[in-house]
Protein backbone atom coordinates (compact mmCIF):
# COMPACT_ATOMS: atom_id res chain seq x y z
CA UNK A 1 0.00 0.00 0.00
CA UNK A 2 2.44 2.09 0.77
CA UNK A 3 4.81 1.35 -2.01
CA UNK A 4 2.46 2.56 -3.90
CA UNK A 5 2.69 6.28 -2.41
CA UNK A 6 6.34 6.14 -2.42
CA UNK A 7 6.96 5.42 -5.98
CA UNK A 8 4.67 8.53 -6.91
CA UNK A 9 6.54 10.47 -4.72
CA UNK A 10 10.00 8.97 -6.59
CA UNK A 11 8.15 9.61 -9.90
CA UNK A 12 7.55 13.52 -9.07
CA UNK A 13 10.63 13.86 -7.56
CA UNK A 14 12.27 12.48 -11.19
CA UNK A 15 9.50 14.60 -12.89
CA UNK A 16 10.99 17.87 -11.03
CA UNK A 17 14.35 17.44 -12.29
CA UNK A 18 12.99 17.30 -15.41
CA UNK A 19 12.50 20.80 -15.64
CA UNK A 20 15.47 21.68 -13.91
CA UNK A 21 15.50 25.28 -15.45
CA UNK A 22 12.26 25.92 -14.51
CA UNK A 23 12.52 24.97 -10.87
CA UNK A 24 15.96 27.08 -10.47
CA UNK A 25 14.38 29.59 -11.23
CA UNK A 26 11.38 29.57 -9.62
CA UNK A 27 13.96 29.16 -6.49
CA UNK A 28 16.23 32.23 -7.99
CA UNK A 29 12.72 34.08 -8.36
CA UNK A 30 11.78 33.33 -4.37
CA UNK A 31 15.39 34.73 -3.36
CA UNK A 32 15.20 37.18 -4.93
CA UNK A 33 11.87 38.23 -3.12
CA UNK A 34 13.17 37.84 0.19
CA UNK A 35 16.15 40.03 -0.75
CA UNK A 36 14.30 42.97 -1.42
CA UNK A 37 11.74 42.49 1.46
CA UNK A 38 14.61 41.85 3.50
CA UNK A 39 16.88 45.07 2.47
CA UNK A 40 12.82 47.08 2.64
CA UNK A 41 12.15 46.22 5.99
CA UNK A 42 15.78 46.22 7.49
CA UNK A 43 16.01 50.42 6.38
CA UNK A 44 12.82 50.46 7.71
CA UNK A 45 14.20 49.27 11.37
CA UNK A 46 17.72 50.66 10.66
CA UNK A 47 17.68 51.35 14.30
CA UNK A 48 17.52 48.50 16.29
CA UNK A 49 15.53 49.36 19.40
CA UNK A 50 12.78 50.55 16.61
CA UNK A 51 9.10 49.07 17.14
CA UNK A 52 7.15 49.17 14.22
CA UNK A 53 3.27 47.38 14.44
CA UNK A 54 4.97 45.31 17.19
CA UNK A 55 7.74 43.89 15.03
CA UNK A 56 11.51 44.78 16.43
CA UNK A 57 14.17 44.10 14.02
CA UNK A 58 14.99 40.67 15.01
CA UNK A 59 11.08 39.61 14.48
CA UNK A 60 10.51 40.99 11.41
CA UNK A 61 13.93 39.52 9.25
CA UNK A 62 13.05 36.89 11.31
CA UNK A 63 9.33 37.05 9.50
CA UNK A 64 10.85 37.22 6.06
CA UNK A 65 13.14 34.21 6.49
CA UNK A 66 9.98 32.39 7.88
CA UNK A 67 7.85 33.15 4.59
CA UNK A 68 11.08 31.66 2.59
CA UNK A 69 10.77 28.35 4.51
CA UNK A 70 6.72 28.24 4.74
CA UNK A 71 6.00 29.20 0.93
CA UNK A 72 8.55 25.74 0.30
CA UNK A 73 6.38 23.90 3.15
CA UNK A 74 2.83 25.24 2.16
CA UNK A 75 2.34 27.19 -0.97
CA UNK A 76 4.65 24.25 -2.70
CA UNK A 77 2.03 21.82 -4.85
CA UNK A 78 1.70 20.42 -8.02
CA UNK A 79 -2.15 19.90 -8.25
CA UNK A 80 -2.41 22.70 -9.94
CA UNK A 81 -2.03 20.11 -12.95
CA UNK A 82 -5.24 18.75 -12.16
CA UNK A 83 -7.18 21.67 -14.05
CA UNK A 84 -5.01 20.43 -17.42
CA UNK A 85 -5.94 16.94 -16.50
CA UNK A 86 -9.40 17.42 -16.23
CA UNK A 87 -9.51 19.01 -19.76
CA UNK A 88 -7.37 17.19 -21.27
CA UNK A 89 -9.66 14.14 -20.52
CA UNK A 90 -6.27 12.39 -19.27
CA UNK A 91 -8.37 12.05 -16.28
CA UNK A 92 -9.52 8.75 -17.64
CA UNK A 93 -6.71 6.98 -16.86
CA UNK A 94 -6.79 7.41 -13.34
CA UNK A 95 -10.10 6.34 -13.04
CA UNK A 96 -9.21 3.34 -14.73
CA UNK A 97 -6.48 2.65 -12.20
CA UNK A 98 -6.64 1.32 -8.69
CA UNK A 99 -5.74 4.34 -7.04
CA UNK A 100 -6.80 6.92 -4.76
CA UNK A 101 -6.85 10.21 -6.86
CA UNK A 102 -6.54 12.86 -4.16
CA UNK A 103 -3.85 10.87 -2.58
CA UNK A 104 -2.17 10.77 -5.63
CA UNK A 105 -2.15 14.41 -6.02
CA UNK A 106 -1.40 14.53 -1.78
CA UNK A 107 1.76 12.36 -2.72
CA UNK A 108 2.52 14.69 -5.33
CA UNK A 109 2.38 18.19 -3.56
CA UNK A 110 4.73 16.53 -0.52
CA UNK A 111 7.17 15.60 -2.89
CA UNK A 112 6.93 18.68 -4.13
CA UNK A 113 7.20 20.80 -1.03
CA UNK A 114 10.32 18.51 0.14
CA UNK A 115 12.27 19.51 -2.83
CA UNK A 116 11.68 23.13 -2.18
CA UNK A 117 12.21 22.64 1.26
CA UNK A 118 14.99 21.29 0.74
CA UNK A 119 16.44 24.34 -1.54
CA UNK A 120 14.85 26.56 0.74
CA UNK A 121 16.90 25.36 3.71
CA UNK A 122 20.28 25.93 1.92
CA UNK A 123 19.24 29.35 0.88
CA UNK A 124 18.62 30.60 4.23
CA UNK A 125 21.84 29.19 4.89
CA UNK A 126 23.54 31.42 2.53
CA UNK A 127 21.52 34.12 3.08
CA UNK A 128 21.99 34.03 6.84
CA UNK A 129 25.92 33.65 6.14
CA UNK A 130 25.84 36.83 4.00
CA UNK A 131 22.94 39.10 5.75
CA UNK A 132 23.72 37.57 8.87
CA UNK A 133 19.69 38.72 10.14
CA UNK A 134 19.67 38.63 14.13
CA UNK A 135 16.80 35.92 14.01
CA UNK A 136 14.33 34.81 16.61
CA UNK A 137 14.70 31.69 18.22
CA UNK A 138 10.92 30.57 19.42
CA UNK A 139 11.88 28.36 22.96
CA UNK A 140 7.84 28.28 24.30
CA UNK A 141 7.34 24.53 23.74
CA UNK A 142 3.45 25.34 23.77
CA UNK A 143 3.85 28.22 20.64
CA UNK A 144 6.09 25.41 18.89
CA UNK A 145 3.57 22.96 19.58
CA UNK A 146 0.53 24.87 17.91
CA UNK A 147 3.04 26.26 15.52
CA UNK A 148 3.91 22.81 14.05
CA UNK A 149 -0.32 22.13 14.48
CA UNK A 150 -1.20 25.00 12.68
CA UNK A 151 1.42 24.18 10.40
CA UNK A 152 0.22 20.89 9.26
CA UNK A 153 -2.87 22.30 8.95
CA UNK A 154 -2.02 24.73 6.77
CA UNK A 155 -1.03 22.01 4.37
CA UNK A 156 -4.05 20.52 4.50
CA UNK A 157 -5.96 24.04 3.91
CA UNK A 158 -3.51 24.66 1.04
CA UNK A 159 -4.33 21.27 -0.74
CA UNK A 160 -8.11 21.49 -0.64
CA UNK A 161 -8.17 24.91 -1.70
CA UNK A 162 -5.69 24.33 -4.45
CA UNK A 163 -7.86 21.36 -5.68
CA UNK A 164 -10.99 23.04 -5.09
CA UNK A 165 -10.43 25.45 -7.43
CA UNK A 166 -8.95 22.93 -10.33
CA UNK A 167 -11.94 21.42 -10.15
CA UNK A 168 -13.44 24.40 -12.05
CA UNK A 169 -12.40 22.47 -14.99
CA UNK A 170 -15.11 20.24 -15.40
CA UNK A 171 -17.39 22.64 -15.92
CA UNK A 172 -15.02 25.53 -17.79
CA UNK A 173 -12.44 23.23 -19.72
CA UNK A 174 -11.29 25.88 -21.97
CA UNK A 175 -7.20 26.03 -21.74
CA UNK A 176 -7.35 29.70 -20.19
CA UNK A 177 -6.97 28.60 -16.75
CA UNK A 178 -2.81 28.93 -16.15
CA UNK A 179 -3.46 33.21 -16.45
CA UNK A 180 -5.93 32.90 -13.93
CA UNK A 181 -4.32 30.43 -11.57
CA UNK A 182 -1.42 32.95 -11.84
CA UNK A 183 -3.79 35.84 -10.30
CA UNK A 184 -5.10 33.33 -7.38
CA UNK A 185 -1.40 32.23 -6.41
CA UNK A 186 -0.65 35.84 -6.13
CA UNK A 187 -3.72 36.41 -3.85
CA UNK A 188 -3.16 33.82 -1.90
CA UNK A 189 0.09 34.72 -1.69
CA UNK A 190 -0.70 38.33 -0.63
CA UNK A 191 -3.79 37.46 2.00
CA UNK A 192 -1.53 34.93 3.57
CA UNK A 193 1.16 37.36 4.64
CA UNK A 194 3.32 35.98 1.75
CA UNK A 195 4.35 39.60 0.76
CA UNK A 196 4.01 41.64 4.28
CA UNK A 197 2.95 40.76 7.47
CA UNK A 198 -1.11 41.24 7.62
CA UNK A 199 -0.90 42.79 11.06
CA UNK A 200 0.00 46.35 9.36
CA UNK A 201 -3.19 46.38 7.87
CA UNK A 202 -6.00 48.28 9.40
CA UNK A 203 -7.91 46.10 12.33
CA UNK A 204 -10.86 45.70 10.97
CA UNK A 205 -9.43 44.28 7.93
CA UNK A 206 -7.60 41.77 9.63
CA UNK A 207 -10.49 40.56 12.04
CA UNK A 208 -12.25 39.87 8.33
CA UNK A 209 -9.46 38.27 7.09
CA UNK A 210 -9.02 36.33 10.19
CA UNK A 211 -12.35 35.05 8.68
CA UNK A 212 -11.16 33.68 5.82
CA UNK A 213 -8.89 30.47 5.37
CA UNK A 214 -6.08 32.50 3.93
CA UNK A 215 -4.01 33.97 6.77
CA UNK A 216 -4.24 30.75 8.50
CA UNK A 217 -1.72 29.02 5.75
CA UNK A 218 1.47 31.31 6.41
CA UNK A 219 0.88 34.67 8.85
CA UNK A 220 -1.10 32.25 11.43
CA UNK A 221 2.02 29.86 11.88
CA UNK A 222 4.37 32.42 11.82
CA UNK A 223 2.85 34.61 14.52
CA UNK A 224 2.41 31.86 16.71
CA UNK A 225 6.16 30.61 16.12
CA UNK A 226 6.81 33.93 16.97
CA UNK A 227 5.37 34.25 20.13
CA UNK A 228 2.57 37.57 18.87
CA UNK A 229 -0.22 34.93 19.43
CA UNK A 230 -0.87 32.56 22.16
CA UNK A 231 -2.92 30.93 24.37
CA UNK A 232 -6.76 31.33 23.54
CA UNK A 233 -6.11 33.27 20.93
CA UNK A 234 -3.47 30.68 19.11
CA UNK A 235 -6.44 27.76 19.79
CA UNK A 236 -8.95 29.49 18.42
CA UNK A 237 -6.80 30.26 15.49
CA UNK A 238 -6.56 26.55 14.93
CA UNK A 239 -9.81 26.05 15.63
CA UNK A 240 -10.63 27.94 12.82
CA UNK A 241 -8.26 26.70 10.89
CA UNK A 242 -9.39 23.08 11.78
CA UNK A 243 -13.71 24.08 10.63
CA UNK A 244 -11.94 25.27 7.07
CA UNK A 245 -10.13 22.02 6.59
CA UNK A 246 -13.47 19.98 7.26
CA UNK A 247 -15.52 22.44 5.40
CA UNK A 248 -13.76 22.77 2.55
CA UNK A 249 -13.20 18.45 2.48
CA UNK A 250 -16.73 18.31 2.81
CA UNK A 251 -17.05 21.09 -0.40
CA UNK A 252 -14.10 18.96 -2.28
CA UNK A 253 -16.00 15.97 -1.85
CA UNK A 254 -18.98 17.33 -2.99
CA UNK A 255 -17.59 19.25 -5.96
CA UNK A 256 -15.79 16.11 -7.45
CA UNK A 257 -18.36 13.51 -7.49
CA UNK A 258 -20.76 16.40 -9.18
CA UNK A 259 -17.34 17.37 -11.31
CA UNK A 260 -17.51 12.91 -12.45
CA UNK A 261 -20.92 13.23 -13.17
CA UNK A 262 -20.10 15.95 -15.48
CA UNK A 263 -16.98 14.70 -17.01
CA UNK A 264 -18.86 11.21 -17.87
CA UNK A 265 -21.69 13.32 -19.33
CA UNK A 266 -20.14 14.98 -21.69
CA UNK A 267 -18.24 11.67 -22.71
CA UNK A 268 -14.75 14.06 -22.40
CA UNK B 1 -17.65 -17.26 -14.48
CA UNK B 2 -18.06 -18.94 -18.22
CA UNK B 3 -18.72 -14.96 -19.94
CA UNK B 4 -16.04 -12.10 -19.54
CA UNK B 5 -18.52 -9.85 -20.68
CA UNK B 6 -22.20 -9.53 -20.30
CA UNK B 7 -24.21 -6.50 -21.69
CA UNK B 8 -28.08 -6.41 -21.78
CA UNK B 9 -30.33 -4.29 -22.69
CA UNK B 10 -27.66 -1.34 -22.47
CA UNK B 11 -29.02 2.15 -22.84
CA UNK B 12 -26.72 5.41 -23.05
CA UNK B 13 -28.09 8.80 -23.40
CA UNK B 14 -25.97 12.13 -22.96
CA UNK B 15 -27.18 15.16 -22.18
CA UNK B 16 -25.80 18.06 -23.67
CA UNK B 17 -26.84 21.93 -23.75
CA UNK B 18 -27.09 23.29 -27.25
CA UNK B 19 -24.94 26.54 -27.27
CA UNK B 20 -25.96 28.99 -29.82
CA UNK B 21 -23.46 31.14 -32.03
CA UNK B 22 -23.20 34.83 -31.15
CA UNK B 23 -23.49 36.53 -28.26
CA UNK B 24 -27.01 36.73 -27.74
CA UNK B 25 -27.07 33.23 -27.99
CA UNK B 26 -24.59 32.44 -25.58
CA UNK B 27 -27.18 34.63 -22.96
CA UNK B 28 -29.66 32.80 -23.87
CA UNK B 29 -28.27 29.75 -23.17
CA UNK B 30 -27.67 30.84 -19.84
CA UNK B 31 -31.13 31.68 -19.06
CA UNK B 32 -32.52 28.66 -20.40
CA UNK B 33 -30.76 26.49 -21.54
CA UNK B 34 -31.96 23.94 -24.49
CA UNK B 35 -31.10 20.70 -23.22
CA UNK B 36 -30.94 18.22 -26.03
CA UNK B 37 -30.60 14.14 -25.39
CA UNK B 38 -28.10 12.10 -27.32
CA UNK B 39 -29.15 8.41 -27.71
CA UNK B 40 -25.52 7.13 -27.81
CA UNK B 41 -26.64 3.66 -27.10
CA UNK B 42 -30.10 2.64 -28.09
CA UNK B 43 -30.37 -0.84 -26.07
CA UNK B 44 -27.37 -3.47 -26.92
CA UNK B 45 -27.20 -6.93 -25.94
CA UNK B 46 -23.95 -8.97 -26.45
CA UNK B 47 -22.07 -11.13 -24.38
CA UNK B 48 -17.88 -12.49 -25.09
CA UNK B 49 -16.63 -15.49 -23.45
CA UNK B 50 -13.17 -14.98 -21.99
CA UNK B 51 -10.36 -15.98 -24.43
CA UNK B 52 -12.19 -14.21 -27.19
CA UNK B 53 -11.17 -11.46 -29.51
CA UNK B 54 -14.09 -9.21 -30.71
CA UNK B 55 -13.86 -6.50 -33.53
CA UNK B 56 -16.04 -3.69 -32.71
CA UNK B 57 -16.96 -1.59 -35.90
CA UNK B 58 -19.21 0.89 -37.40
CA UNK B 59 -19.04 4.60 -38.52
CA UNK B 60 -18.06 7.80 -36.73
CA UNK B 61 -20.42 7.98 -33.66
CA UNK B 62 -21.81 4.66 -33.46
CA UNK B 63 -21.34 4.55 -29.75
CA UNK B 64 -18.46 2.34 -30.04
CA UNK B 65 -15.97 3.83 -27.66
CA UNK B 66 -19.23 5.08 -25.37
CA UNK B 67 -19.76 1.53 -24.80
CA UNK B 68 -16.02 1.00 -24.14
CA UNK B 69 -16.06 3.23 -21.71
CA UNK B 70 -18.80 1.90 -19.60
CA UNK B 71 -17.49 -1.52 -19.66
CA UNK B 72 -14.22 0.12 -18.43
CA UNK B 73 -15.84 1.79 -15.51
CA UNK B 74 -15.79 5.67 -17.06
CA UNK B 75 -19.12 6.04 -17.53
CA UNK B 76 -22.15 5.02 -16.20
CA UNK B 77 -25.04 3.62 -17.93
CA UNK B 78 -28.83 4.97 -17.97
CA UNK B 79 -29.98 1.69 -18.24
CA UNK B 80 -29.31 -2.08 -18.74
CA UNK B 81 -26.92 -4.32 -17.61
CA UNK B 82 -23.61 -4.87 -17.50
CA UNK B 83 -21.38 -7.47 -16.03
CA UNK B 84 -17.27 -7.50 -17.01
CA UNK B 85 -15.60 -10.24 -14.96
CA UNK B 86 -18.83 -10.76 -12.84
CA UNK B 87 -18.25 -6.98 -11.49
CA UNK B 88 -20.13 -3.86 -12.07
CA UNK B 89 -17.71 -2.23 -13.86
CA UNK B 90 -18.84 1.70 -12.53
CA UNK B 91 -18.17 0.79 -8.72
CA UNK B 92 -14.22 0.50 -10.18
CA UNK B 93 -13.36 -1.84 -7.62
CA UNK B 94 -9.65 -1.55 -7.13
CA UNK B 95 -10.15 -6.04 -7.81
CA UNK B 96 -11.91 -5.13 -10.87
CA UNK B 97 -9.25 -2.44 -12.20
CA UNK B 98 -6.39 -4.78 -11.91
CA UNK B 99 -7.92 -6.87 -14.18
CA UNK B 100 -9.23 -4.77 -17.19
CA UNK B 101 -6.89 -2.02 -19.18
CA UNK B 102 -8.31 0.59 -21.68
CA UNK B 103 -5.99 1.65 -24.35
CA UNK B 104 -7.00 4.83 -26.41
CA UNK B 105 -4.95 5.26 -29.19
CA UNK B 106 -5.50 9.23 -28.73
CA UNK B 107 -4.77 8.91 -25.04
CA UNK B 108 -1.52 8.68 -23.35
CA UNK B 109 -0.94 7.05 -20.00
CA UNK B 110 3.15 7.33 -20.15
CA UNK B 111 4.58 10.57 -18.45
CA UNK B 112 6.03 12.72 -21.18
CA UNK B 113 8.66 14.32 -19.81
CA UNK B 114 10.44 10.92 -18.51
CA UNK B 115 11.32 7.68 -19.50
CA UNK B 116 8.59 5.09 -20.24
CA UNK B 117 10.47 2.50 -17.54
CA UNK B 118 9.32 5.35 -15.05
CA UNK B 119 5.69 5.19 -15.67
CA UNK B 120 5.88 1.39 -15.94
CA UNK B 121 7.63 1.27 -12.24
CA UNK B 122 4.48 3.37 -11.36
CA UNK B 123 2.05 1.09 -12.44
CA UNK B 124 3.72 -1.56 -10.54
CA UNK B 125 3.29 -0.26 -7.48
CA UNK B 126 -0.15 0.91 -8.45
CA UNK B 127 -1.02 -2.50 -9.36
CA UNK B 128 0.87 -4.33 -6.44
CA UNK B 129 2.90 -6.37 -8.99
CA UNK B 130 5.70 -8.53 -7.10
CA UNK B 131 8.98 -7.82 -8.32
CA UNK B 132 9.69 -10.47 -9.99
CA UNK B 133 7.04 -10.85 -11.37
CA UNK B 134 6.89 -7.51 -13.31
CA UNK B 135 10.72 -8.17 -14.83
CA UNK B 136 9.04 -11.58 -16.27
CA UNK B 137 5.99 -9.50 -17.71
CA UNK B 138 8.04 -6.67 -18.61
CA UNK B 139 10.65 -9.15 -20.62
CA UNK B 140 7.57 -11.10 -21.91
CA UNK B 141 6.30 -7.60 -23.67
CA UNK B 142 9.28 -5.70 -24.62
CA UNK B 143 10.89 -8.57 -26.63
CA UNK B 144 7.76 -9.40 -29.32
CA UNK B 145 7.86 -5.53 -29.63
CA UNK B 146 11.17 -4.84 -29.85
CA UNK B 147 11.53 -2.14 -27.18
CA UNK B 148 13.60 -2.97 -25.31
CA UNK B 149 16.58 -0.74 -25.40
CA UNK B 150 13.64 2.12 -25.49
CA UNK B 151 12.61 1.57 -22.42
CA UNK B 152 15.10 4.19 -21.02
CA UNK B 153 14.81 7.03 -23.27
CA UNK B 154 12.52 9.99 -22.65
CA UNK B 155 8.99 9.22 -24.31
CA UNK B 156 8.56 12.59 -25.98
CA UNK B 157 11.86 11.22 -27.86
CA UNK B 158 10.01 8.53 -29.32
CA UNK B 159 8.24 8.34 -32.40
CA UNK B 160 4.66 7.31 -32.60
CA UNK B 161 4.89 4.06 -33.39
CA UNK B 162 7.53 3.41 -30.50
CA UNK B 163 5.32 5.27 -28.16
CA UNK B 164 2.20 3.25 -29.32
CA UNK B 165 4.27 0.14 -28.55
CA UNK B 166 4.86 1.06 -25.07
CA UNK B 167 1.76 2.74 -24.51
CA UNK B 168 0.19 -1.03 -25.09
CA UNK B 169 3.09 -2.48 -22.30
CA UNK B 170 2.06 -0.35 -20.15
CA UNK B 171 -1.52 -1.08 -20.33
CA UNK B 172 -0.51 -4.46 -20.20
CA UNK B 173 2.03 -4.55 -17.85
CA UNK B 174 -0.04 -5.78 -14.93
CA UNK B 175 -1.51 -8.63 -17.29
CA UNK B 176 -5.07 -8.18 -17.28
CA UNK B 177 -7.94 -10.46 -17.87
CA UNK B 178 -10.15 -8.13 -20.59
CA UNK B 179 -8.29 -5.34 -23.01
CA UNK B 180 -10.42 -2.94 -24.29
CA UNK B 181 -8.70 -1.08 -27.35
CA UNK B 182 -9.80 1.65 -28.77
CA UNK B 183 -8.30 2.40 -32.22
CA UNK B 184 -4.96 1.06 -31.57
CA UNK B 185 -2.98 1.27 -34.82
CA UNK B 186 -4.70 4.81 -35.01
CA UNK B 187 -1.80 7.17 -36.91
CA UNK B 188 0.65 4.48 -37.70
CA UNK B 189 2.60 3.06 -40.67
CA UNK B 190 1.65 0.16 -41.91
CA UNK B 191 5.23 -1.56 -40.88
CA UNK B 192 4.05 -0.56 -37.11
CA UNK B 193 0.71 -1.26 -37.88
CA UNK B 194 1.55 -5.01 -38.94
CA UNK B 195 3.64 -5.32 -35.77
CA UNK B 196 0.81 -4.00 -33.72
CA UNK B 197 -1.54 -6.44 -34.92
CA UNK B 198 0.82 -9.27 -34.49
CA UNK B 199 1.86 -8.53 -31.26
CA UNK B 200 -2.27 -7.83 -30.39
CA UNK B 201 -3.10 -11.53 -31.88
CA UNK B 202 -0.26 -13.52 -30.32
CA UNK B 203 -0.58 -11.48 -27.11
CA UNK B 204 -4.51 -12.85 -27.17
CA UNK B 205 -3.70 -16.48 -28.17
CA UNK B 206 -0.84 -16.82 -25.58
CA UNK B 207 -2.80 -15.55 -22.38
CA UNK B 208 -6.49 -15.89 -23.46
CA UNK B 209 -7.08 -12.46 -22.67
CA UNK B 210 -10.66 -11.27 -23.95
CA UNK B 211 -10.20 -8.32 -26.22
CA UNK B 212 -13.06 -6.08 -27.70
CA UNK B 213 -11.21 -3.75 -30.15
CA UNK B 214 -12.39 -0.88 -32.51
CA UNK B 215 -10.89 0.05 -35.08
CA UNK B 216 -11.39 1.94 -38.38
CA UNK B 217 -8.33 -0.26 -39.70
CA UNK B 218 -9.85 -2.55 -42.33
CA UNK B 219 -6.60 -4.82 -41.71
CA UNK B 220 -6.88 -4.79 -38.39
CA UNK B 221 -10.25 -6.48 -38.46
CA UNK B 222 -9.72 -9.07 -41.00
CA UNK B 223 -5.87 -10.05 -39.58
CA UNK B 224 -7.50 -10.26 -36.04
CA UNK B 225 -10.78 -11.06 -35.32
CA UNK B 226 -13.21 -13.89 -36.18
CA UNK B 227 -16.01 -12.13 -34.55
CA UNK B 228 -17.09 -8.93 -35.15
CA UNK B 229 -20.17 -6.98 -33.69
CA UNK B 230 -21.58 -4.08 -36.15
CA UNK B 231 -23.01 -1.01 -34.29
CA UNK B 232 -24.69 2.38 -35.70
CA UNK B 233 -26.52 4.63 -33.87
CA UNK B 234 -26.49 3.09 -31.32
CA UNK B 235 -27.89 -0.64 -32.48
CA UNK B 236 -26.24 -3.88 -33.17
CA UNK B 237 -26.97 -4.44 -36.72
CA UNK B 238 -24.90 -7.72 -36.79
CA UNK B 239 -23.03 -9.69 -34.58
CA UNK B 240 -21.06 -13.16 -36.07
CA UNK B 241 -17.82 -14.59 -38.15
CA UNK B 242 -16.29 -12.05 -39.99
CA UNK B 243 -17.42 -14.42 -43.09
CA UNK B 244 -20.79 -14.38 -42.28
CA UNK B 245 -20.86 -10.72 -42.83
CA UNK B 246 -20.73 -10.69 -46.06
CA UNK B 247 -23.30 -13.35 -47.01
CA UNK B 248 -25.46 -10.95 -44.47
CA UNK B 249 -24.80 -7.98 -45.89
CA UNK B 250 -23.67 -8.14 -49.31
CA UNK B 251 -26.50 -8.19 -51.69
CA UNK B 252 -24.61 -8.67 -54.79
CA UNK B 253 -21.89 -11.02 -56.08
CA UNK B 254 -19.35 -10.30 -58.38
CA UNK B 255 -19.08 -11.64 -61.81
CA UNK B 256 -15.85 -11.79 -63.63
CA UNK B 257 -15.31 -12.34 -67.11
CA UNK B 258 -12.94 -12.49 -69.86
CA UNK B 259 -13.75 -11.48 -73.23
CA UNK B 260 -12.13 -12.62 -76.19
CA UNK B 261 -12.76 -9.74 -78.54
CA UNK B 262 -13.56 -6.02 -77.68
CA UNK B 263 -17.27 -5.71 -77.11
CA UNK B 264 -19.68 -2.73 -76.69
CA UNK B 265 -19.98 -1.42 -73.32
CA UNK B 266 -23.55 -0.55 -73.12
CA UNK B 267 -24.54 -3.88 -74.89
CA UNK B 268 -22.83 -5.26 -71.48
CA UNK B 269 -24.48 -2.68 -69.29
CA UNK B 270 -28.09 -4.28 -69.92
CA UNK B 271 -26.64 -7.41 -68.06
CA UNK B 272 -25.76 -5.03 -64.78
CA UNK B 273 -23.61 -2.86 -63.22
CA UNK B 274 -20.31 -2.71 -64.68
CA UNK B 275 -17.65 -2.09 -61.97
CA UNK B 276 -14.89 -2.19 -63.93
CA UNK B 277 -13.81 -2.79 -67.73
CA UNK B 278 -10.25 -3.14 -69.12
CA UNK B 279 -10.50 -5.51 -72.18
CA UNK B 280 -10.08 -7.95 -71.68
CA UNK B 281 -11.61 -8.39 -68.55
CA UNK B 282 -15.13 -7.12 -67.33
CA UNK B 283 -16.15 -6.76 -63.51
CA UNK B 284 -19.76 -7.07 -62.95
CA UNK B 285 -21.71 -6.40 -59.95
CA UNK B 286 -25.11 -8.56 -59.96
CA UNK B 287 -27.88 -9.38 -57.29
CA UNK B 288 -27.74 -12.41 -55.79
CA UNK B 289 -31.01 -13.39 -56.64
CA UNK B 290 -30.09 -13.29 -60.64
CA UNK B 291 -26.40 -14.25 -60.39
CA UNK B 292 -27.18 -17.14 -62.21
CA UNK B 293 -29.00 -15.87 -65.00
CA UNK B 294 -27.09 -13.28 -65.46
CA UNK B 295 -24.19 -15.67 -66.06
CA UNK B 296 -25.78 -17.67 -68.85
CA UNK B 297 -26.74 -14.40 -70.14
CA UNK B 298 -23.51 -13.59 -70.87
CA UNK B 299 -21.67 -16.74 -71.90
CA UNK B 300 -24.61 -16.65 -74.38
CA UNK B 301 -24.40 -13.74 -75.73
CA UNK B 302 -20.72 -12.14 -75.37
CA UNK B 303 -17.58 -13.35 -77.05
CA UNK B 304 -16.96 -14.84 -73.32
CA UNK B 305 -13.35 -17.07 -72.39
CA UNK B 306 -13.47 -17.18 -68.80
CA UNK B 307 -15.85 -16.31 -66.17
CA UNK B 308 -15.62 -16.49 -62.29
CA UNK B 309 -18.44 -15.70 -59.91
CA UNK B 310 -16.91 -13.93 -56.50
CA UNK B 311 -18.38 -12.72 -53.57
CA UNK B 312 -17.76 -9.21 -52.50
CA UNK B 313 -14.63 -8.75 -50.91
CA UNK B 314 -14.83 -8.59 -47.19
CA UNK B 315 -12.64 -5.13 -46.87
CA UNK B 316 -15.93 -3.87 -49.47
CA UNK B 317 -18.25 -4.78 -46.71
CA UNK B 318 -16.42 -3.10 -43.66
CA UNK B 319 -16.10 0.36 -45.96
CA UNK B 320 -19.31 0.13 -46.41
CA UNK B 321 -19.93 -0.13 -42.64
CA UNK B 322 -17.76 2.30 -41.92
CA UNK B 323 -20.29 4.62 -44.31
CA UNK B 324 -22.32 3.74 -42.21
CA UNK B 325 -24.99 2.14 -45.32
CA UNK B 326 -25.84 -0.96 -43.23
CA UNK B 327 -28.05 0.81 -41.54
CA UNK B 328 -29.50 2.88 -44.15
CA UNK B 329 -30.43 -0.22 -45.39
CA UNK B 330 -32.16 -1.99 -42.80
CA UNK B 331 -34.26 1.22 -42.61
Amino acid sequence: MLEKYLQIFKISLVQEFAYRLNFIMWRVRNVMQIFLVFFLWNSVFSDPTRMVFGYDRGKILTYVFGILILKAIVLSARAVDVAGEISRGDLSNFLLKPINYFKFWFTRDISSKALNLGFAIVEVLILFILLKPPLFIQTEIISLFGFLVSLVLAVFLFFLLLFLINLVAFWMPENSWAAQFLFIAILTEFLSGGVFPLDILPITVQRFLYLLPFPYLMFFPLQVYLGKIVGSQMFGGILISLFWVLVLAIGLNIVWNKGIKRFEAVGR
Amino acid sequence: MDRAIIVDHLVKNFEVTEKESGISGAISSIISPKKKIIRALRGISFTIQPGELVGFIGPNGAGKTTTLKILSGLLYPTAGFVQVLSFDPWDRKPEFLKQISLVMGQKNQLWWDLPAIETLELNRAIYEIPEKEFEQNLKELTSPLGVENLLKVQVRKLSLGQRMKLELIAALIHKPKVLFLDEPTIGLDLIAQQKMRDFIYEYNRRYQTSILLTSHNMDDLVDLVRRVIVIDEGRILFDGALEELVSRFAKEKIIKASLTKEDDIQRIETIGKVKKIAFPEVVLSIPREVVAVAAAELLQNFPIADLTIEEVPIEDIIRKVFRGEMARKKH
